[in-house]
């Protein structure tokens, strides 16, 4: 049987890829392209807002892995507020303007295959960086945390499209580790020459999912996400065409043939230092940083830690309101319908009283306790209260943790009668006389049995 | 058992070759390329391979056969379809995942074709010794697999594209606190709750299966299958999904698509030398060779694509299958608090601690009551799937599930306002779905019958009417007909029996009657309006809003 599909075929064109495009002279349109492209991504790459260093500088707290995730999620901001394409905008009216002078003062080169390879080498470098910056927050599973037992004990239907996204990954450790190994692993790739392309393969599938799911979870990183795809983007056109020529048209295909002249040898280790200098930033110290932020524990919920031993959910047996005694009610919009006490110092309360939504939908990691949005983001349903206990343990100062929500501060005696119970008493924020008695509720989770016992055996809950 | 070669490296000004439009012939030898001799590890690692991709690709369950046979294509069912679409290996064990303990992780029926190939793998090697390619079989197991590959995954795509596969929470579900949920319910909602971004995952997994079916294509299909449905593996182990087996079958197929590219990619990439593609193409002299290659390929895309959307679509406007698709009483719609609650004429005051009293109440939109109540139940932890027809047995709105939401099935009377309410859990010592089918179907029907008799009353059996015809005219289906008939038999659920009023314009309704225990019940729900943090939908299935109500 003969080999060939349909000889038939016989419009034997000549093969365009003997003749390599890096080789030939560009048209003048390539070039005037290019240098839009160029200086395209060179803006959109290298910081050049004194912002950037200003900040650096400025809220530096010595290498600590927020600095280095801060580092890595540069783009280039002209406009306050949640970053948006007129970004893009700014950037492309810049590289048009330049583009045309530089078309205007150099013409005569024939190609720019030496500053492509440099454009690429800046491009492939900024993605991994973006890639890492993320990657070892998810491998050491902490950019989505495991829910906090007040979001365990939220309605479903109370929580943020974005805030389902992020807890939804975060019951999975296991998880999030794979989905930042697959990060890593592209970032790594997108090191080495030869690999970059599969390193920006590798990457459009991911950012690209990332980029749909800010989008349709109503993330805040849909620009971001749309800027690292853009570069991957770019690396992979460099190969698009030899791949497409191998695998779809299933004609010969011409590898790469250029290749770098560094004739000097401070050039060539200048290289090596560059590189090995980047490896050890964002490989190295920032895998070793994030790797003992994750041993100390979530970042996203505050650090003081709370009451000993009372951690849990608490049925409100009795409250008491201006000396009234207010019996259980689904409808009150100040009598308390239960309260969770977390391992940490916050006290959150479940009421009818409609909470003021706080929303933060990018990442964004804060050193202080009162900057951990993370609980109450995106969060109704219950309100949210950092308490600080006094010298003596007899008191405590509840304050409000949404910043929405107002200056909502509580001062209450406390008492604890039995291991279970807890007694609150004093005044609230408008001065009234509270008397709470908490007690403790054994509640199981169907999340956490489920997993001890697995799905099959069928449980009774 | 690569058949692929990459040729030396030319030096750059000479021109190296010419091909023709399908050129993967690398110059001097156009017309004829010599075939060559595969490696002895090759031939020997194909003969295992060529019978296990049968194996894995091509049905061997009866019941496949059974259904192809039993398809009644003028009024079909998306279910007709997506079963010839998915199957899986299964020699003498059942499939892994949600039935039973599963051996070897549910993975048990690919190590039994594993052993059958590598015996068939040894008997060929002792008796084939001398020859030294199979580039034909080669070919045309590559067809098998992508094909079995294509249609396997258009068939779960669709069901994403068409989101109905993970539906938007029911509002009982939107009132269950997040803690009262598995992590396999929790990954689920997450998806339910953005159809536009299901239809997304939905079109990437039909577009893997589309591209699957033309061989220029094949590599990029099975690049973007491996992708995605290796992530998908990862998930079903993560949030305990019970797919896992069935998505790495996806996986395995892929994996063995890219093997026959791979070396090229890693040449020309990696290696940078110039790399010529030689794949064997069979040629179709014959014309009624020709033909029928042709009617295959129009046929699978004929009945996998385009009757497929047809179905789907139907299935996504009128009979959403995960979710009830009969109309709820419309004037009840909604979430309700509890105001008043008398048991046996007692009145018992709200309590969350309570274990009696009703908390919150919720009537959907479909035929479904919830009520939450402070006290353990059986709870159903399968993912609410399967092909359920009868919509008591739709149950993803009480599946993985806790927290003491009840969940009902109703059939409403409009006559008497009576509701006859029976729970989606069964209470039965064998709480699941899916128990061993009644032998004999006439004799279940006839105990059915007489069960619901001493239960409805015939007249309002009567109004109520069969729930065969109670979706649009345009979704029934020969398989609806069948499957009603065959759920309809005698098991064991909770039963209440309450008349409804509406009062106040519909902000409360007071519901009367006798619940599970026999004890005469009366309660006042007022209606809560709520909004929600979470973004309503803005693509739902089912219609539940326009035709309506009967008097």
């Amino acid at each position: 049987m003969p080999a060939t599909l349909s000889p038939a075929v016989t419009v034997s064109a000549p093969l365009h890829a003997a003749t390599p495009a890096t080789e030939a002279p560009w048209s003048g349109f390539t070039k005037g392209l290019f240098r839009f492209v160029f200086l395209y991504f060179v803006l959109q790459i290298v910081p050049l807002d004194w912002h950037y260093y200003y900040d650096l500088a400025v809220n530096w707290s010595g290498f600590s892995f927020g600095d280095i995730f801060r580092l890595a999620h540069y783009s280039p901001r002209f406009f306050d507020g949640p970053d948006t394409f007129a970004n893009w905008a700014v950037v492309a009216a810049l590289a048009a303007v330049g583009a045309a002078a530089w078309s205007w003062v150099g013409k005569s080169r024939p190609d720019y295959a030496t500053l492509y390879y440099w454009l690429r080498v800046l491009v492939r470098y900024r993605l991994a960086a973006g890639l890492l910056g993320y990657g070892f927050l998810k491998l050491f599973p902490m950019q989505a945390p495991l829910p906090s037992l007040s979001l365990l004990n939220t309605h479903y239907g109370e929580l943020s499209d974005w805030k389902i996204f992020s807890l939804s990954l975060g019951i999975v450790p296991s998880y999030q580790s794979f989905l930042g190994l697959v990060e890593i692993l592209s970032a790594v790739l997108l090191l080495g020459r030869r690999t970059a392309s599969i390193g920006a393969f590798l990457s459009i599938s991911f950012l690209g999912n990332v980029f749909l799911s800010n989008l349709a979870y109503e993330g805040g990183e849909y620009v971001y996400s749309f800027y690292l795809l853009a570069l991957a983007l770019v690396v992979l056109w460099y190969d698009a065409r030899r791949v497409n020529d191998l695998l779809t048209l299933e004609r010969p295909a011409v590898p790469n043939r250029f290749r770098l002249a560094l004739p000097a040898g401070w050039q060539r280790a200048a290289r090596r230092t560059l590189k090995g200098g980047f490896v050890l930033l964002f490989v190295g110290l920032y895998g070793v940083k994030t790797y003992a932020a994750y041993q100390r524990g979530p970042y996203h919920y505050p650090q003081t830690p709370g009451l000993p031993n009372a951690a849990g959910l608490y049925n409100v047996r009795e409250f008491r309101l201006a000396g009234q005694l207010r019996p259980y009610s689904a409808t009150d919009p100040e009598r308390w319908q239960d309260v969770v006490l977390e391992q940490w110092n916050t006290l959150s309360v479940r009421s009818a009283r409609p909470v003021v939504l706080y929303h933060s939908t990018t990442e964004s990691i804060h050193s202080q306790d009162p900057a951990r949005s993370y609980e109450f983001a995106g969060s109704g349903g219950r309100h949210y209260y950092a308490y600080q206990l006094s010298p003596d343990g007899q008191t405590l100062t509840l304050r409000n943790r949404n910043p929405l929500e107002g200056t909502d501060t509580l001062t209450l005696r406390l008492t604890r009668p039995t291991a279970r119970t807890l007694t609150l008493t004093g005044t609230d924020a408008q001065g009234r006389d509270l008397q709470v008695v908490l007690e403790k509720r054994d509640k199981k989770y169907l999340l956490e049995e489920a997993t001890k016992t697995g799905r099959r055996g069928g449980l009774k809950l | 058992m690569s058949t692929t070669s990459f040729v030396a490296q030319p030096t750059p000004t000479v021109p190296v070759a010419t091909a023709d439009r399908s050129g993967y012939a690398p110059p001097p030898a156009k017309a004829t390329p010599a075939r060559r001799p595969w490696k002895p590890w090759q031939r020997v690692l194909f003969r295992v391979a060529f019978p296990f991709f049968i194996l894995m690709s091509l049905p061997s369950d009866l019941g496949w056969y059974k259904n192809l046979a039993s398809i009644d294509w003028l009024h079909g069912h998306y279910r007709d379809v997506y079963d010839l679409a998915r199957f899986s290996p299964s020699f003498f064990l059942k499939g892994g995942g949600e039935g039973g303990a599963p051996a070897l992780l549910g993975y048990g029926n690919w190590f039994i074709a594993l052993g059958l190939a590598l015996l068939i793998g040894l008997v060929w090697t002792l008796l084939a010794r001398k020859r030294e390619e199979y580039e034909v079989l080669y070919y045309w197991l590559r067809v098998i697999v992508r094909f079995r590959a294509g249609i396997g995954i258009i068939g779960f795509g669709f069901t994403k594209v068409f989101p109905t596969q993970m539906p938007y929470p029911s509002i009982g579900l939107l009132n269950s606190d997040f803690g009262d949920m598995t992590a396999q319910k929790i990954f689920w909602l997450q998806i339910g709750i953005v159809p536009w971004y299901q239809v997304f995952t939905g079109v990437v997994e039909l577009l893997a299966g589309v591209l699957l079916f033309f061989r220029r294509t094949t590599f990029l299909g099975a690049a973007l299958l491996l992708g995605a449905l290796g992530d998908i593996v990862f998930v079903n182990f993560a949030y305990d999904g019970g797919v896992h087996v069935y998505s790495s079958y996806f996986v395995l197929l892929a994996a063995f698509l890219l093997v026959q590219d791979v070396p090229n990619l890693y040449n020309l990439l990696i290696r940078e030398r110039y790399t010529v593609p030689y794949h064997y193409y069979p040629r179709f002299k014959e014309t009624w060779l020709r033909f029928t290659r042709l009617g295959l390929k129009v046929a699978t895309i004929g009945i996998f694509l385009v009757y497929l959307t047809y179905l789907e679509y139907l299935n996504f406007t009128f009979d959403p299958y995960k979710q009830p698709a009969q109309k709820g009483v419309a004037e009840l719609r909604g979430l309700y608090n509890v105001a008043e609650f008398r048991l046996n004429g007692r009145v018992l005051p709200y309590s969350p601690l309570d274990s009696v009293r009703w908390q919150q109440a919720t009537f959907e939109k479909w035929t479904s009551f919830t009520y939450k109540v402070n006290r353990a139940h059986q709870l159903d932890l399968s993912n609410g799937g399967g092909s359920p027809m009868r919509d008591i047995n739709r149950t993803f709105e009480t599946t993985g599930l806790a927290g003491g939401q009840r969940v009902f099935y109703y059939d409403a009377d409009p006559q008497t306002h009576t509701l006859y309410l029976q729970s989606k859990v069964l209470t039965g010592k064998a709480g699941r779905r899916g128990q061993a089918r009644a032998k004999l179907e006439d004799n279940a029907q006839v105990r059915y019958r007489a069960s619901l008799a001493s239960w409805i009353p015939a007249d309002a059996q009567a109004r109520i009417g069969d729930e065969t015809h109670a979706i649009h005219p345009a979704a029934w289906s020969t398989r609806r007909e069948r499957g009603i008939k065959t759920e309809q038999k005698p098991e064991q659920r909770d039963r209440m029996t309450l008349t409804y009023r509406t009062t106040d314009g519909g902000r409360h309704v007071v519901l009367r009657g006798l619940i599970e225990q026999k004890d005469s019940l009366y309660v006042v729900l007022s209606r809560v309006d709520r909004t929600y943090t979470l973004s309503e939908s803005a693509l739902s299935a089912g219609q539940y809003e326009t035709v309506e109500q009967p008097r």
